[in-house]
């Protein structure tokens, strides 16, 4: 959910993940001598999932269907705990669009951001709150009911606060202890612990500030009271928000200048439900925005100047218990951290008089996100720090799966690090779908279970491209990130729904099919990269030939003849590397991608060109000629046709069609200049129209 | 026959032949030379410019069977002389030519050796002015009906249905083409409407038969359907006779069989005391009705009593109308409510094909599914015969009624959109029957879609020499074998049906006679009138069209080759079994071969990576290793500079930050 926001403006001690590290690398040498058989309870599971969030709750469905042998363990009394606290303001924005006009359920999951993927197909969110943006409290209630009747296993009260990995004869072992140091241990363990921890940053004054997981949601509370809030994001903007109407100013300051969500296609950057600072900014209505690195300001009452005497009383009480803000450069013989207040000359106002922050505050509030609570892991069992992110979340591959930490998986907002600030990985939303990735990986690697697909005739590949692109979530949610394989094979394909795409050079074992010589072709959908005028004039691309700088979410397909093996050399802003060929279907304002000039047309002529046929449909008559006139027919006539589901058309045969290609074998070399709209035996330009032509009377 | 050039052009024998006539004199000089000349590049166009006429044909690689005409056309050089042809051999490429020329001689008159009458058969004149049309129609009259077409530009399809229909046709009717221009205004056409037509000059016939024309033209009828082969057919049918008497109960009158299925009938009923003013009343009708109906009288006296009863409902002094498709009852007061009836409701289609042909985006689908879909974007398919279905409906729906059927389809599948539109027309005339008709939309109701499977199809009885059809090649394609492919035309009279059935006779023949030799092969035959499409597999299996009926041996098992049975032979049993052998024996040589199996992509893709390559020639190019590592930090953007400040987006307010003038980067201070 996006409330926990996982993004911040600070960047944290660069030596604290090594400090962590580096302890808990002595937690692990200490308890393996000091305890070694302490596990007075010992449960295995194959799986264990830790967390009975969303994903972990996610997770659970799969893994039940399946019939898998696994447990949930979640510390507090029920799902979804964190919901029961975050957002603090209650108010849930990831959408809930219960009216979509359509019936198509996997359609409609484009506009459902709440819901999590099941089989049951009531099991929506809708059924806890009809809301655009639901109340807070719903999502727990849905995680329960979702769990419920689902019947997953999920254990409550289990607070695991340790996690080590063991190498067994068997292979490698997680064991997680929990509060009563009873011990599980699994084979494959799937963190779903989402993100709670809140982030800070060290500075002069920290401890000033208060945080956004205790600040008081009361308005009341803030009654003219200047507020500077920390952080540019969703959580920032909230609290912000909250209190325009009783704070009399509300600065707000990170390192980033503000990123809108509907500019960068980022559901974690501001939304615009939570975007009225903007507009008290910009009417100048004494709110505002400003950007500085945190870890150089300085936050700090004034010094008391008792010995000066010009200051009258009433300024002075004013002054008393406000913030100030200054910067690191200006505070002067600073040796000793025990300094209460900062002096006059110490502030940026005393050297430059129009500072923007020259005036004090009465409240500093943190809202820096959260971060990744990497505490319970021993060394042996513990991810390393994404290189994204400021180092908060778990850095894991391409499947989700930790570095370092084989059948150790990270799942949910914790398993964003791959697509930070990117797609919706970090989103109910988005990654409902990575966990069935997860699990589909799991289930090839573990059980031999081939990655799902759907075996096509060649001649079916277009229809079910369209199919897909029409309707398809998943790829639609975590765009850039998963897509549709398909494995050509001649007159057949595989058709692989939802690939991790920087998996895809372990494409074969990761999911079990093969490349062919023939190649494959890979579906995503894509936003284009150019930073334009979001609203302004030549914002959409309508012009099917220019498709390749649409600038909305749109389907590409890369074609490749053998799978891409370098992710890192792609494109500067590809997803994919260079492929063989490329094929963009122009954004639509519908997203509806079946116009048959400017979306079907162009489709079937790339697809044409990757499996070298022509993927044309004739009417009965025309396959009739060809069966006649070739010892096999195009392969539309052989799968329909031939097999006596001809398509008849008595209304207008031949008409306006050119038959151009109708006897392409035959058009080959040089064609002597023959016009291509005859047949051949009419054919040759001059021929056919001297031909008619006879005599004067 | 104007189809002669055009038989030995086929594109991979990449060879073209033009008929060259320069204006000025060329028409009355004799020629001076005395043989086959050829000709460099230099020389054609100074020929060109010479003003003489000239047969000119173009070569580049000769088939067998062009390669046989040539002989037989060098034969011929000197006769064309007498006629100031002079005949040449160019091998300047055609592409070349921008020129189009025409041919002017009274080919009519020629009597030449048969190469030459083969060339000059009249199947389509070409006429330029009123005058000239005139003087056709005279000459024709009482002899010839016309078929006069006019098609926008030569070398599309409308021209090549033309030529098509000609060449089935040519000895029945005298089929002339237009430019346009005055000859256009005759018919009442505005030339600027650039849509193709077609006109049937009713030349025929005693020009008493036609009441009300005067004139001394042939009364016209326009051709109301846009353009096409079959639908040129169809209308020629449709000139045949359009008054049928019967003497019997409307219901047992046989529907219209090909290719009249889609053409109302219009039954007359007449009175035994008004019988033969009826009947002249009927001819009439008939006559203004010609191309949109089917008519009918009907002799009262012989309807049973339920029809009787029906009519008597109506004025019984009046005529009652049934139109088949709908059935409509009128009481007809006068000719124009009739014509009304069919006029409007074509005129309506018009409008709409008019709309079409000034849509660009038409041409550009290559795809004939869509294209015709795409066409008639406009419609909104009426459901309302269907009952959709939904996952909610569906079990209730299907157990309503004892028999459902069931279409489920895709709205962007053009082939299923094409069907849905049949199975609607079926639906409409199904309504009100035990049968139910339903559709569910598989885009919607993906559960209901998931779990269907299709059906088997049909298999249809096989005779010993089946009539290829379109609709039943498929299964005998599948046994397998060989085919031994007659090919007959259409009947133009008693005489011409007579000598198909003789034909046929003798394709049973070779079966029998050939007994279990016949086992790998299929005897079978395409009838063109029936069978349109078979014209250009003809036509592609010999390069050109020859004499029908036509005998072609093709799909042996052991290659592609397609054997010609001799056109100058007479098709007899025995004649063709040894002509058999001889094929086996290898002692034949192939006319013609089957097209390639591969079936490459008709068109080029649109290259986008060439496109990007062009316009942002660094954005598509893969990194090189040392510089990837910038990307992943790109949106860690940070403030760079020191401090702390409202952004104003100068670098001259340096005071608290450093410079930065990337964007991205900079702090906005």
């Amino acid at each position: 959910m996006r409330c926990k926001s996982k993004r911040s403006f600070t960047v944290m001690d660069p030596s604290l993940p090594c400090y962590i590290l580096s302890f808990v690398l002595i937690g692990c040498v200490q308890s393996s001598l000091g305890d070694p058989q302490q596990h007075n309870e010992t449960r295995h599971h194959e799986y264990c999932v830790l967390g009975a969030g969303p994903a972990g709750l996610q997770m659970g469905f799969f893994l039940n269907k399946a019939k898998r042998d696994y447990i949930i363990l979640e510390r507090n009394s029920g799902p979804g705990s964190f919901f029961n606290k975050y957002p603090r303001h209650r108010k849930l924005i990831s959408i809930n669009k219960i009216h979509t006009g359509r019936q198509n359920r996997e359609f409609n999951l484009r506009h459902d951001w709440n819901s999590l993927l099941s089989d049951k197909p009531d099991l929506l969110f809708k059924r806890v709150s009809g809301e655009f943006y639901p109340p807070a409290d719903s999502f727990p209630a849905y995680l329960s009911v979702f769990s419920k009747e689902l019947g997953l296993k999920v254990r409550y009260g289990v607070d695991v606060g340790r996690i080590r990995a063991v190498l067994l004869a068997s292979g490698r072992r997680y064991i997680l202890t929990d509060q009563h140091a009873a011990d599980y241990t699994c084979s494959v363990l799937l963190v779903a612990t989402g993100l709670w921890v809140p982030q800070e940053v060290e500075f002069v004054g920290s401890d000033l500030v208060e945080g956004y997981e205790s600040i008081s949601t009361d308005p009341e509370d803030y009654r003219n009271q200047a507020v500077l809030i920390l952080g540019k994001g969703n959580a920032a903007f909230e609290t912000a928000q909250s209190i325009l109407g009783s704070a009399s100013r509300v600065h707000m300051l990170s390192s980033s200048p503000v990123r809108l969500a509907w500019q960068t296609h980022y559901v974690g950057d501001l939304r615009a439900v939570n975007n009225e600072l903007l507009d008290t900014y910009q009417l100048k209505s004494l709110d505002g925005l400003l950007e500085a690195r945190l870890e150089k300001v300085v936050i700090a009452p004034r010094k008391e100047q008792s010995s000066r005497r010009r200051r009258s009383g009433v300024e002075k009480r004013e002054k008393k218990g406000k913030l100030f803000l200054t910067l690191n450069k200006y505070l002067q013989n600073r040796g000793e951290k025990n300094d209460s207040g900062v002096a006059g000359e110490e502030l940026p106002g005393f050297h430059y008089d129009n500072f923007s922050m020259r005036k004090p505050y009465d409240r500093v509030i943190r809202c820096l996100g959260f971060r990744f609570n990497f505490s319970v892991f021993d060394g042996s069992a513990c991810p390393p720090n994404s290189e994204n992110a400021k180092g908060r979340l778990p850095g894991v591959t391409a499947w989700y799966e930790g570095t370092n930490t084989p059948g150790l998986f990270v799942l949910g907002t914790a398993a964003h690090s791959r697509d930070y600030r990117a797609s919706a990985g970090g989103f109910v939303h988005g990654f409902r779908y990575t966990v069935r990735a997860v699990h589909r990986v799991l289930e090839r690697r573990r059980h031999g279970a081939k990655w799902p697909s759907t075996r096509l005739s060649t001649s079916q590949l277009q229809s079910w491209i369209l199919k897909r692109v029409g309707e398809a979530s998943g790829t639609y949610q975590m765009f850039e990130v998963l897509g549709d394989v398909i494995l050509l094979r001649g007159s057949h394909c595989e058709y692989l729904e939802e690939f991790p795409l920087q998996a895809l050079p372990r494409l074969s074992s990761l999911s079990g099919h093969g490349v062919s010589d023939h190649g494959l072709i890979v579906l995503l959908m894509q936003y284009g990269k150019t930073k334009i005028d979001f609203l302004g004039r030549s914002r959409a691309e309508t012009d099917w030939t220019k498709a390749w700088k649409s600038n909305f979410l749109h389907p590409v397909l890369y074609y490749y003849d053998t799978p891409p093996t370098d992710m890192k050399l792609r494109p500067h802003g590809w997803p994919l590397p260079r492929p063989k060929a490329i094929h963009h279907m122009v954004e639509d304002f519908l997203t509806e991608w079946d116009g048959p000039v400017s979306h079907i047309q162009p489709l079937r002529r790339f697809l044409e060109h990757a499996v070298q046929t022509d993927l044309r449909s004739f009417y009965a008559e025309s396959c009739f000629r060809f069966s006649l006139t070739h010892r096999k027919p195009p392969l539309f006539c052989q799968h329909g046709y031939l097999k006596q589901q001809g398509v008849a058309h008595d209304r207008q045969p031949w008409q306006n069609v050119d038959v151009a290609g109708l006897t392409p074998a035959e058009t080959d070399s040089d064609a002597s200049g023959a016009d291509p709209a005859l047949p051949n035996y009419l054919s040759g330009a001059g021929a056919s129209v001297s031909s008619g032509l006879k005599l004067d009377l | 026959m104007t189809f002669f050039p055009t038989e030995i052009m086929c594109v991979w024998m990449c060879l073209s032949v033009f008929l060259l006539w320069m204006r000025s004199g060329g028409c009355t000089e004799k020629a001076n030379t005395s043989d086959l000349m050829e000709y460099t590049a230099a020389d054609f166009y100074e020929k060109l410019h010479s003003g003489k006429m000239m047969f000119i044909y173009f070569e580049h690689q000769v088939s067998p069977t062009v390669s046989l005409f040539l002989v037989e056309l060098e034969k011929s050089v000197e006769a064309l002389q007498d006629y100031g042809l002079d005949m040449s051999r160019s091998s300047v490429p055609v592409s070349s030519l921008k020129i189009y020329l025409t041919l002017c001689l009274k080919l009519s008159s020629l009597s030449s050796p048969s190469t030459s009458s083969a060339i000059l058969r009249e199947e389509v004149k070409y006429v330029h002015t009123d005058a000239d049309l005139l003087a056709m129609e005279k000459a024709a009259r009482g002899k010839k009906d016309l078929v006069l077409g006019y098609v926008r530009s030569l070398g599309t399809q409308e021209h090549r249905s033309m030529m098509e229909t000609a060449y089935v046709y040519g000895s029945k009717y005298q089929f002339i083409l237009i430019t346009g221009g005055p000859v256009l205004k005759h018919l009442g056409v505005d030339e600027l409407s650039h849509s193709s037509q077609v006109w049937f000059l009713h030349c025929r016939l005693h020009s008493s038969y036609r009441s009300p024309m005067t004139s001394e033209r042939c009364p016209l009828t326009r051709m109301r359907k846009p353009l096409s082969t079959l639908s040129l057919h169809s209308f020629l049918q449709l000139m045949e006779a359009p008054l049928s008497e019967v003497y019997e109960d409307p219901s047992s009158v046989q529907p219209p069989v090909f290719p009249y299925q889609q053409t109302p009938q219009v039954f007359l009923f007449a009175r035994p005391a008004t019988e033969h003013l009826d009947r002249e009343t009927a001819v009439t009708l008939a006559w203004r009705l010609r191309g949109l109906a089917l008519l009918v009288l009907v002799h009262r006296y012989m309807l049973d009593d339920f029809t009787q009863e029906v009519t008597s409902c109506f004025h019984a002094e009046a005529f009652l109308l049934i139109l088949l498709e709908y059935v409509k009852y009128l009481t007809l007061h006068d000719f124009n409510e009739v014509l009304d009836l069919f006029t409007n409701e074509e005129e309506g289609e018009e409008d709409e094909d008019e709309a079409v042909e000034e849509d660009s985006h038409v041409g550009e689908l290559d795809d004939e599914v869509a294209a015709s879909l795409y066409e008639n974007r406009g419609d909104l398919l009426d459901m309302d015969s269907i009952t959709q279905l939904t996952s909610e409906n569906f079990h209730a729906a299907v157990a309503q009624s004892s028999l459902t059927v069931v279409l489920f389809y895709l709205r962007w599948d053009a082939v299923a959109m094409a069907f849905l539109s049949s199975y609607i027309e079926v639906a409409e005339r199904l309504e009100g029957s035990e049968v139910q008709m339903c559709a569910v939309d598989c885009g919607e109701w993906t559960d209901l879609c998931a779990a269907q499977t299709g059906g088997s199809p049909p298999i249809p009885f096989r005779p010993i020499t089946p009539e290829l059809t379109v609709e039943n090649l498929p299964s005998f394609l599948s046994l397998g074998k060989a085919l031994l492919l007659l090919f007959v035309g259409e009947e133009e009279d008693e005489i011409g049906w007579r000598q198909n059935q003789a034909l046929l006779e003798e394709m049973r023949g070779v079966v029998e006679l050939g007994g279990g030799k016949m086992e790998r092969y299929l005897a079978c035959w395409i009838h063109l009138g029936r069978t349109p499409a078979g014209m250009s597999v003809l036509g592609s299996y010999l390069g050109s069209m020859p004499p029908l009926p036509a005998l072609v041996l093709t799909h042996l098992p052991s290659g592609d080759e397609i054997y010609q049975y001799p056109s100058n032979t007479p098709i007899g049993a025995p004649a063709v079994l040894q002509w058999l052998q001889r094929v086996e024996d290898g002692k034949e040589s192939p006319a013609g071969m089957l097209g390639d199996d591969s079936w490459p992509p008709a068109h080029d893709f649109y290259d986008f990576l060439k496109v990007m390559d062009m316009q942002e020639p660094e954005s598509a190019q893969q990194r090189t290793p040392s510089a990837h590592d910038h990307y992943e930090d790109v949106d860690e953007a940070t403030v760079e500079g020191n401090d702390v400040e409202e952004g104003t987006g100068s670098s001259s307010s340096s005071r608290l930050s450093a410079p930065d003038n990337n964007a991205n980067l900079h702090s906005e201070l």
